[in-house]
């Protein structure tokens, strides 16, 4: 067994070419990001750079950053989940309710809540082989129903020292500490490659020492314990919650980790940076529109065709091939 | 000189960076079974899948009947006279047989905008009658069929248009003998019939035996086309490989004997439908051959040792006195599997050789690292690289993924993880399954080493010459149950084994 392939000078050429393209499409949504950002500057005259923009820009980033990582992990492994904003406003309001007594306790409260709600998915996906868009599809309804019917009296408030916390540092920090200990996880344990490899294939992971089904159960749990996580940082920010908080939060999501480079079937070509890359390119779309289409309705248009351009770009073209 | 009904001339087939078929120019006889042959990657399955409009032609032609063939799918191709019977699955679950075998030309049984079904299935019985396959029923959904009798539906489907050219690809390793004596018949009258067929397959013997002329490729090279009955198997394999083989092709040594030790204690096991009370000791350094006939149950044992069979009662006890319950548990244990279903359950087709060489080694690896229980790529590379290189895979590097990767590069990717393991005991089933001669005496050179090296190996093969050829020992199984124990000795023979298989 000692035959090395040999490789002509061709070959080696076109394998130079075959590597600088596929390194070429790992960098395609950061120069998508970039692009949008240099479009829309010129668009907006330079308003969307401008440092007060930038800072309103940023305030939406945190919930939006936080709550992706975990939809992140469901969708490696080739799920989704349409009930994140319905598990934010839900564990937003525990939170809220918790922190009259203290608020580290009502970080745990609201993180422990989010854990049960993501439990209560992952178990009827992975116990009952439910697709996991119709179990989060039907559990976004029905959290949401939980949501309106405690705040049918109105809001729900915060304890005042929570809105005291609005500081921009905090929040950065939270968040970078956040996406550290995701990022720790995703490239230093074995979480990212068998997250990869239950996404690529579940059988053969099984095959390989990978346990799936409870992999994705805890998946879903991480992902609504996050969530919980983020409800925090979404309360300092608003103070009080409606029936409707949160609401849309999984369709952003969903926006978010296409436009960072997520492919929609999840599996080996997932990359951490999807997250990072993805919610700031989000972001300053959200934002900018507004200033180029005042009209709600055409912004909408706009944002349909970007994400249809975008998706169209990085999706996965290869379609599976053997050689023989 | 009889008449030529197909030509290809000065064919080209590109992949990216792979040149898979190089200036083929090839000629086929009416009336002739033509075999070809080739290592894996050598290009005869690209060269039939342009044949039938699988893929498309990078450049050169191919002319039928005097005229330039060209279309663009199966479809197409069935229309012009050219249809295929491929190597994996090829019928759609979810359908019925009748369903599966008309399809695409429904509208022979369209009145207007309804569907005469009935009129449908007769058709189809009748085929499957004149075919001999009475026990398949037209009306049946296809899941309720058997691998193998599926593979007999696809022949049907193939061949009742009495099309001029039929490609059979690497169809006899998905089938038992029974299957491929079906299969052989229906060549046989389609050649008689003053038809094609075009035959690929890694067994020889088969092909001399069954082909009237025999074209090797080597590296998308027509090397040559030869006589069937002027060659010898070794002929065909120095064409093939382009050098002479050594002959240590399988295990020459006989009556050395194996250690006492038992490293594997199986007892009682049963698997609803599958296998029942199952038991055998494995023994250290022992290569331990399972054959039988596909459904006779042998491949469920593999996976029953390895935990991963749902319902399982009875034990699995190794040496070290652990009770193999589920995969993790075996893996952690030294146990290592290859599945017959490569694609789906050895490997992940969709990730790159670095995951998949590593995935089960991963605990170990990260005991590697400076901070200890974590895991560095640096590492993951260069096991990865490590092992990939050892088992001379083809491969660009290992971020490749392995769905780009031929049938016999994939198994030696499935081996470099297990070797990368250090795994104890290796459960291997149907390893040389559609793997060309070199690879294959790579696959059994490599099990005589680890024989050497004191790990013991589970085969599990429906080849009866690789039994024979390798084993210590061999259990014959028949209906789920173990039926016949043979040791090693060079007067057994393929009869002796068949004996105990129906």
């Amino acid at each position: 067994m000692n035959n090395q392939p040999t490789i002509d000078i061709n070959e080696e050429k076109e394998l130079k070419k075959a590597k600088r393209n596929k390194y070429l499409k790992n960098l395609l949504p950061l120069f998508g990001f970039i692009g949008i950002v240099a479009v829309f500057s010129v668009l907006t005259g330079g308003k969307i750079i401008d440092p007060s923009n930038i800072s309103l820009m940023l305030s939406q980033v945190y919930v939006l950053m936080i709550a992706s990582m975990g939809v992140f992990m469901i969708m490696t492994v080739g799920g989704l989940d349409f009930s994140q904003g319905s598990i934010l406003g839900l564990s937003s309001i525990i939170f809220c309710w918790v922190s009259n007594y203290s608020i580290p306790l009502g970080i745990l409260a609201a993180v422990a809540g989010g854990a049960a709600m993501g439990a209560f998915n992952g178990f009827f996906h992975v116990k009952f082989k439910i697709a996991s868009f119709i179990v989060t599809i039907c559990t976004m309804y029905f959290f949401r129903g939980l949501c309106k019917y405690i705040t049918t009296n109105g809001p729900v408030s915060a304890s005042f020292d929570v809105i005291m916390l609005d500081e921009t540092w905090l929040k950065v920090a939270i968040t970078a500490g956040v996406l550290f200990i995701g990022f720790v996880l995703w490239h230093y344990t074995r979480l990212g490659c068998d997250l990869r490899a239950i996404g690529a294939g579940e059988t053969a992971a099984r095959f390989s020492g990978c346990r799936p089904d409870l992999t994705k159960f805890l998946v879903y749990t991480a992902s609504g314990a996050i969530t919980g996580f983020a409800s925090f940082v979404n309360v300092i920010k608003v103070g009080s919650i409606t029936g409707t908080a949160g609401s849309q939060l999984e369709t952003q999501i969903l926006i978010t980790l296409v436009l960072g480079g997520m492919p929609i079937s999840g599996g080996a070509r997932a990359r951490f940076s999807n997250i990072i890359i993805g919610t700031l390119t989000y972001c300053v779309l959200d934002k900018s529109l507004p200033m180029v289409f005042p009209v709600s309705a055409t912004q909408q248009l706009v944002n349909g065709i970007i994400f249809l351009i975008v998706v169209t770009l990085t999706i996965d073209h290869e379609s599976l091939r053997v050689i023989k | 000189m009889s008449d030529i009904i197909l030509r290809s001339e000065k064919l080209n087939k590109h992949f990216g960076i792979t040149h898979a078929v190089k200036d083929v120019s090839l000629e086929f006889e009416k009336g002739e079974i033509h075999g070809l042959i080739g290592e894996n990657g050598s290009g005869k399955s690209t060269f039939c899948s342009m044949l039938c409009g699988i893929y498309s032609i990078s450049s050169g032609r191919f002319v039928l009947d005097g005229k330039e063939l060209k279309v663009k799918s199966q479809v197409e191709a069935n229309r012009c006279g050219v249809s295929i019977i491929v190597q994996e699955m090829g019928t759609l679950p979810g359908l019925t047989v009748a369903e599966n075998i008309f399809l695409g030309e429904e509208e022979k049984f369209m009145h207007g905008i309804i569907k005469d079904t009935s009129a449908m299935n007769r058709e189809a019985q009748k085929l499957l009658d004149s075919y001999g396959f009475n026990r398949i029923s037209a009306k049946q959904m296809i899941d309720n069929y058997s691998f193998e009798d599926r593979k007999l539906v696809e022949i049907v489907k193939a061949t009742y248009f009495n099309p001029k050219i039929v490609v059979v690809d690497e169809t006899t390793t998905a089938l038992s003998q029974a299957g491929r004596e079906e299969l052989f018949k229906v060549m046989n009258r389609i050649r008689a019939g003053g038809n094609t067929v075009i035959f690929i397959s890694h067994d020889l013997d088969e092909v001399i035996e069954h082909t009237d002329r025999i074209s090797v490729l080597r590296d998308g090279e027509l090397v040559d086309t030869v006589q069937s009955r002027q060659v010898t198997a070794d002929d065909l394999k120095r064409m093939m490989v382009g050098r002479e083989l050594d002959n240590r092709y399988y295990r020459t040594d006989y009556g050395d004997s194996v250690p006492d030790e038992v490293v594997m204690d199986v007892k009682d096991v049963t698997v609803p439908g599958q296998i029942s009370d199952i038991s055998f000791k494995l023994h250290k350094s022992e290569i331990l051959g399972i054959g039988g006939l596909s459904e006779c149950g042998m491949h469920e044992v593999g996976k029953a040792v390895f935990g991963a069979s749902y319902g399982r009662k009875g034990s699995v006890i190794l040496g070290d006195g652990y009770a193999v319950k589920n995969i993790p548990g075996a893996i952690r244990h030294s146990i290592a599997y290859a599945s017959k279903d490569r694609d789906n359950e050895s490997i992940v087709i969709a990730d790159s050789i670095r995951d998949n060489v590593c995935l089960p080694s991963l605990d170990d690896l990260s005991k590697q690292s400076k901070v200890k229980g974590t895991l560095k790529d640096k590492i993951l590379n260069l096991f990865a690289d490590k092992h990939a290189v050892n088992m001379s895979v083809k491969m660009t590097g290992i971020a490749q993924y392995v769905s780009d990767l031929s049938g016999g590069n994939k198994q030696k990717v499935v081996l470099a993880r297990w070797i990368g393991k250090n795994s104890n005991i290796l459960v291997l089933d149907s390893p040389t399954r559609g793997i060309d001669v070199k690879v294959k005496a790579d696959i059994y050179a490599l099990m005589s080493d680890l024989k050497k090296q004191g790990k013991s190996i589970i085969m599990i093969s429906e080849e009866l010459q690789e039994l024979l050829g390798m084993s210590d020992r061999i259990l014959i199984m028949k209906d789920g149950k173990i039926s016949g124990e043979f040791k090693r000795d060079p007067k057994l023979g393929e009869k002796d084994l068949i004996a105990k298989m129906v």
